[in-house]
């Protein structure tokens, strides 16, 4: 019966510790990973080991030091390079994953529903 | 006389599917199938000689090959673009008929081979009316190529110089097996496809269809997985950017038959078994092939660009009229079932068997879903708002990464999966022990090496699925009445469930530092110290490469810059990998002066046991190559 208890014990730590621990990835890593590097194929320039994509990254580093906000990073990129140039739409696009699941919701209710639970 | 042989011998091997489509002999079938598979793999021979000879007077050898591309390269230029791989996908059918008119056909009808022949001669035909890569050159261009006819016997131009491949296509050996593998298993996917249909076309035929189209997924999902992985491979040792997977649309088009071919192999046992979701099962079927030609229709008409994207004016429309064409012979048959259909039965016990694998053909469909939806999604953002967006890594980390855990989860109960409910109670009370180590395991990583939390509970969980499976295997390997494909599954998961555990090490581990660097110089990364000598200048016919090399003590790698000929292209990075169990030290250059550079280092955790996963994946069917008793 006790070892009901330790796991019980156990997952509780695990849903809690999270709640203290330090975010550790910094601003320059999250917001280089979301700009998309123009010159390659479907690269952000995290990853992108391209000339473009290391001037993107000095500038972006730049940005960073001088405290811009998210907004005006944001804004910064998306007028010279338009919207694609952001990997990460979710964050001011709800719909991005809300059409998507959505949909799943609607399948799952049709397959339970009309395949699946037959009279 | 390669362009000209090469038109008239499509041309008669169109013709010869139409006479097979039309025929009622069951001699004159059998004959026809092996008329064709014999001009297809004359056709592939065909063209691999003119690569071979530099016949330049055939545009698509013009433009895709040159003289001085290296012998492998010359080899998988066949497959190298557009025209070429449809030869390629033209010749898997053909085989595939021939297996399937040997071990598979319907005995009392030629309905099946009527409908696969169907399909051949949609993919011939485009070969015969759109675009060959037989086509001879009728108008030069600086190099390779301009304009080309698809009637024999015009004047051609012959060029002196080819183009050359693709740079990223020429830079590694997996280049000349990836594309046949993934070919291999798109192509596979018509199998099932034909079986299922045929079969259930006239439904006095027998009820074997799942039966069979089972046993034929097999084959491509096989495939389909190998290619998967060898692509992976491929992006992580040439493209020189440390990652694997991109969620680029091609990848996405090649996992979207593979989630549905996997739900299959799934939800047809339990049709097998309990006689249920039969109209679910043809749903499956149907989506498995016509989404491997909607992927081919996406990818190659220039409606999406990514890194394979190679498009073509045509293929275009006409992958379109072929999808069209198949989703209602599709539908038709469907319609005719429908009271067959409505015969499935009820499922009653959700803890059961039953109930896993239906939970488990939920999340494979619905990933398989959000997968297509995000791959069209910039599509319908341009078309409706008229705003480009991209859809990158967060969509899918968010949206499927979820689902793959829950995978995970199903897979720890399917060890021990009855007909009857599961009792949770007992379950827990056998496992207990495991459950809590692997949360103990799951609180260290996460305490230790500051996780997020999702990515800590796929540790858990895969821990556990790994100990269980293989505890289970050491228990019950040697009981002769398991059954095949229950080792088959288990191999399976234990595979994924190594690759989860790759998988979450690479993404929440691994880190990269840039470091400026001169020639006899060392620097230190990992406790490890890396000498750097100088640089080297190789001239090879075909490319010049700029070879760095750096030691470890132990060996010497080298990191190198791929300048290719005739390519307007930007030069290619390789990157030096120092591989162990755990990691990778993964190096690229770039070259800032003579004698100085600047190296990217990257450690990349658990690639190596992620390859390992999907090997263990890939040889899953063994058991099943085990007689039957």
């Amino acid at each position: 019966m006790y070892k009901k208890y330790l796991t019980f014990a156990l997952i509780s730590i695990l849903a809690f510790v999270p709640q203290f621990l330090p975010d550790d990835e910094s601003r320059f890593d999250e917001w280089s990973k979301s700009l998309l590097c123009p010159v390659c194929q479907g690269e952000t320039i995290y990853d992108s080991p391209s000339e473009y994509a290391d001037d993107m990254r000095s500038i972006l580093q730049e940005q960073i030091n001088n405290n811009m906000t998210d907004n005006d990073i944001y804004e910064f990129w998306v007028t010279r390079y338009g919207e694609k140039i952001i990997t990460n739409p979710i964050e001011r696009n709800y719909e991005v994953v809300l059409i998507p699941l959505f949909l799943v919701l609607i399948f799952i209710y049709v397959f339970l529903r009309k395949l699946y639970v037959k009279k | 006389m390669i362009y000209n042989l090469g038109i008239l011998i499509s041309w008669l091997s169109f013709s010869v599917l139409i006479y097979l489509f039309f025929t009622k002999s069951k001699y004159r079938v059998h004959l026809l199938v092996r008329i064709n598979l014999f001009l297809q793999i004359f056709l592939f021979c065909l063209l691999e000689i003119g690569l071979f000879l530099n016949d330049f007077s055939v545009s698509y050898i013009a433009n895709y090959s040159a003289v001085s591309t290296p012998p492998l390269y010359k080899f998988a230029s066949l497959w190298g673009s557009l025209d070429g791989s449809i030869l390629l996908w033209n010749l898997c059918l053909s085989i595939f008929m021939f297996l399937y008119l040997k071990y598979y056909k319907i005995e009392n009808s030629n309905l099946d081979i009527k409908i696969f022949s169907f399909i051949t001669i949609f993919f011939v035909g485009y070969t015969v009316f759109s675009s060959s890569p037989f086509a001879g050159c009728i108008e030069l261009a600086i190099v390779g190529c301009n304009k080309s006819t698809l009637i024999p016997f015009q004047n051609t131009l012959i060029s002196d110089l080819g183009r050359g491949p693709n740079p990223l296509l020429q830079n590694h050996p997996l280049m000349a097996i990836h594309p046949p593998m993934l070919y291999i298993g798109y192509v596979g996917m018509t199998l099932p496809f034909v079986a299922a249909t045929s079969r259930l076309f006239k439904r006095d035929q027998s009820d074997d269809w799942i039966d069979v189209a089972e046993r034929t997924t097999y084959v491509p999902w096989l495939f389909l997985t190998i290619g998967i992985t060898l692509g992976a491979a491929w992006s992580y040792e040439v493209l020189g950017w440390g990652g694997y997977w991109a969620w680029d649309p091609v990848e996405n088009v090649s996992f979207i038959p593979w989630l549905l071919a996997t739900a299959f192999l799934h939800s047809s046992k339990i049709q097998k078994s309990s006689n249920t979701l039969l109209n679910w099962n043809y749903i499956l079927i149907g989506l498995m092939f016509l989404s491997t030609i909607f992927g081919t229709f996406v990818t190659r008409s220039g409606v999406l660009i990514s890194v394979h994207a190679f498009s073509n004016g045509n293929i275009g429309t006409y992958l379109l009229f072929g999808l069209t064409i198949f989703s209602l012979l599709f539908i038709f048959i469907g319609s005719k079932n429908i009271e067959y259909f409505s015969g499935s039965k009820k499922i009653t016990n959700w803890f059961g068997k039953s109930g896993f694998f239906v939970l488990n053909n939920i999340i494979l469909f619905s990933s398989a879903l959000i997968v297509f939806i995000g791959t069209i999604f910039p599509l319908f953002y341009e078309t409706i708002y008229d705003r480009q967006i991209t859809i990158g890594r967060a969509y899918y980390d968010i949206l499927v990464g979820p689902m793959l855990l829950v995978l995970l989860g199903l897979m720890i109960f399917s060890i021990k999966l009855s007909v009857r409910n599961i009792n949770l109670n007992s379950w827990f009370n056998e496992n207990s022990n495991l459950l809590n180590l692997s949360l103990v395991i799951a609180i260290f990583f996460l305490i230790n090496l500051n996780n997020s939390y999702f990515l800590v509970v796929t540790v858990a969980a895969s821990v556990i699925l790994i100990i269980l499976t293989i505890k289970n295997m050491v228990k019950r390997i040697r009981i002769t009445d398991a059954n095949k494909t229950y080792w088959t599954g288990q191999i399976a998961h234990l595979g994924i469930a190594v690759f989860a555990l790759g998988i979450v090490l690479n993404v929440t581990q691994s880190y990269s530092t840039e470091k400026e660097i001169n020639s006899f110089q060392e620097f230190e990364f990992n406790n490890t110290s890396f000498f750097v000598y100088d640089s080297i200048e190789e001239n090879k016919p075909e490319k010049t490469i700029i070879k760095l090399p750096i030691s470890n003590e132990i060996t010497t790698k080298y990191t190198s810059l791929n300048i290719f000929r005739n390519s307007s292209q930007q030069a290619i990075s390789s990157p030096a990998v120092f591989r162990s169990l755990a990691n990778d030290i993964y190096i690229t250059v770039k070259f800032i002066d003579e004698d100085s550079y600047k190296l990217i280092v990257r450690n990349n955790y658990g690639i190596l046991i992620m390859w390992i996963g999907l090997f263990i994946s890939s040889i899953s069917f063994i058991p099943r190559l085990k007689k039957r008793v």
